[in-house]
């Protein structure tokens, strides 16, 4: 609330998020960011008013559909009063010295527990299973540590939620939400120790015919490259 | 709102029990009763808005009529706006005509169910419902693909409602905190300065009145409070 917010989501992005057009862990992504950035919040409720806009203009096909059975059903369930609290899920990630409050949607997300990995070069990595299109997890970089250069084969998106990390491209503190594409290649290192939450594409994955004997070499590919991200 | 006012001072008193200890009690005052007087009649032209709802037929108006009353005619006119619209917004979405009619079913119940929670505050009555119909398609999405259920649509896009508790929250426990820890430091103070620190601080008093209720001279008041702030600028500036 205090920091300054440097990197927000790409507009697209944002109007995405408000017609509900992206995967799972995307939107937990963006909804966190929102969350913690009043700019986007703003930007995200005009997005909503005017995706309303559009979806109203949007010719339907015809009326031969009625659905007007279904009003009698409707209207015999009681109506809701108070929004009732979601409960407390865990909200804080405790850190070496100190805890961090999450966002609510990733305090939910992680309700169940996280699992803590050692990748290595002092990262600590704990996934989180939200869709099946992304690999959603946090990453802790512990003070002075420093990832091995990689590139991305998908698109990755990061959010800080505590400390801070640089690479060739910028200084990122809590709040900001970064994304990546395929062609960047980086290094993230962090001085003083950063947790992060971010989402990763998943390798395409074939259904039909032929083409699933491409699975297993994409999935291996997917898995080498975290492997090497991680170091 | 209220509430925000009040932590807001507080917090001003924090930050300034902090920057400058030295502060006069009385400007504080001042700027307490200087804050409070505006927020009236801001919240009562607000209301003056809510007043003017014009057209008993705008979707606004039905479903605030659906939420206070229960209005099924109102909730019959709404459903016979939007129900092909929800299906519309299903078939873009699942390209399934099942799944696109169990949208309206879901989409429009949510809509009858959350009416007595709409108002103004929350934008159109369209913008509304649309938000709806995107959250429970989302939901329904979801089951269908058999992923992961720790997240719901509502947890993704919280009603502003749900916001405003959690940052309020947030706050009030931060001020909490903050003022555990102040009054620890007060603790530390000779029992003379604390009782000056509480007559002024605590209980609001003009110097004046501290003095008398101590029964003690106004400039021996005034020397006490001054070392008392002295010391606590001295104890918050240390741990």
């Amino acid at each position: 609330m205090n920091t300054e917010v440097n990197f927000h989501p790409s507009t697209e992005l944002l109007q995405k998020f408000a017609t509900g057009s992206l995967s799972g862990g995307m939107n937990v992504a963006i909804s966190a960011h929102v969350e913690l950035c009043k700019f986007c919040r703003q930007q995200t409720s005009e997005f909503e008013a005017k995706a309303a806009i559009d979806w109203l203009q949007m010719p339907t096909e015809s009326d031969e559909s009625d659905f007007s059975d279904l009003v009698a059903g409707i209207i015999k369930q009681p109506q809701i009063d108070s929004i009732g609290s979601n409960g407390s899920a865990l909200n804080e990630i405790h850190m070496l010295d100190h805890s961090v409050r999450l966002p609510k949607v990733l305090a939910k997300a992680a309700a169940e527990g996280l699992v803590w990995k050692q990748l290595g070069g002092g990262i600590n990595q704990a996934e989180l299973s939200l869709d099946d299109e992304t690999q959603c997890e946090f990453i802790y970089m512990k003070p002075g540590s420093q990832t091995p250069v990689h590139k991305h084969q998908g698109s990755e998106i990061t959010l800080v939620l505590d400390g801070s990390f640089s690479d060739e491209l910028g200084h990122y503190n809590p709040s900001d939400f970064i994304a990546r594409s395929g062609s960047d290649v980086h290094q993230p290192r962090s001085e003083e120790g950063c947790l992060c939450f971010a989402v990763l594409d998943k390798p395409l994955t074939f259904t039909k015919g032929i083409a699933r004997l491409l699975n297993p070499i994409n999935n291996y590919r997917f898995r080498r490259s975290l492997a090497r991200r991680a170091g | 709102m209220q509430i925000v006012i009040w932590i807001r001072e507080k917090r001003v008193f924090c930050d300034m029990a902090e920057l400058s200890l030295t502060l006069d009690s009385t400007a504080m005052r001042d700027f307490a009763a200087d804050t409070e007087p505006k927020q009236t009649p801001a919240r009562s032209s607000e209301d003056g808005m809510h007043a003017r709802t014009p057209d008993p037929d705008s979707d606004e108006s039905l479903l605030i009529a659906v939420g206070n009353d229960q209005c099924t005619d109102a909730f019959n006119t709404l459903f016979n706006r939007f129900a092909n619209k929800v299906f519309a917004h299903g078939m873009k979405i699942t390209r399934n005509e099942q799944l696109s009619k169990d949208l309206v079913q879901e989409a429009m119940l949510t809509v009858w169910q959350k009416a007595p929670l709409y108002d103004l505050d929350r934008g159109t009555a369209q913008s509304w419902i649309f938000t709806l119909t995107r959250n429970r398609c989302f939901d329904m999405l979801r089951k269908q693909k058999r992923q992961p259920s720790c997240v719901s649509a509502d947890d993704i896009w919280p009603s502003e409602e749900d916001e405003v508790d959690a940052r309020e929250q947030q706050d009030s426990e931060f001020i909490g905190t903050e003022l555990a820890q102040i009054d620890k430091f007060i603790k530390q103070l000779p029992l003379a300065q604390q009782a000056v620190v509480e007559q002024i601080y605590i209980l609001d008093r003009t110097h004046e009145e501290a003095a008398v209720a101590l029964d003690i001279p106004l400039g021996t008041l005034k020397s006490r409070l001054r070392l008392a702030m002295g010391k606590l600028r001295h104890l918050i500036g240390t741990e």
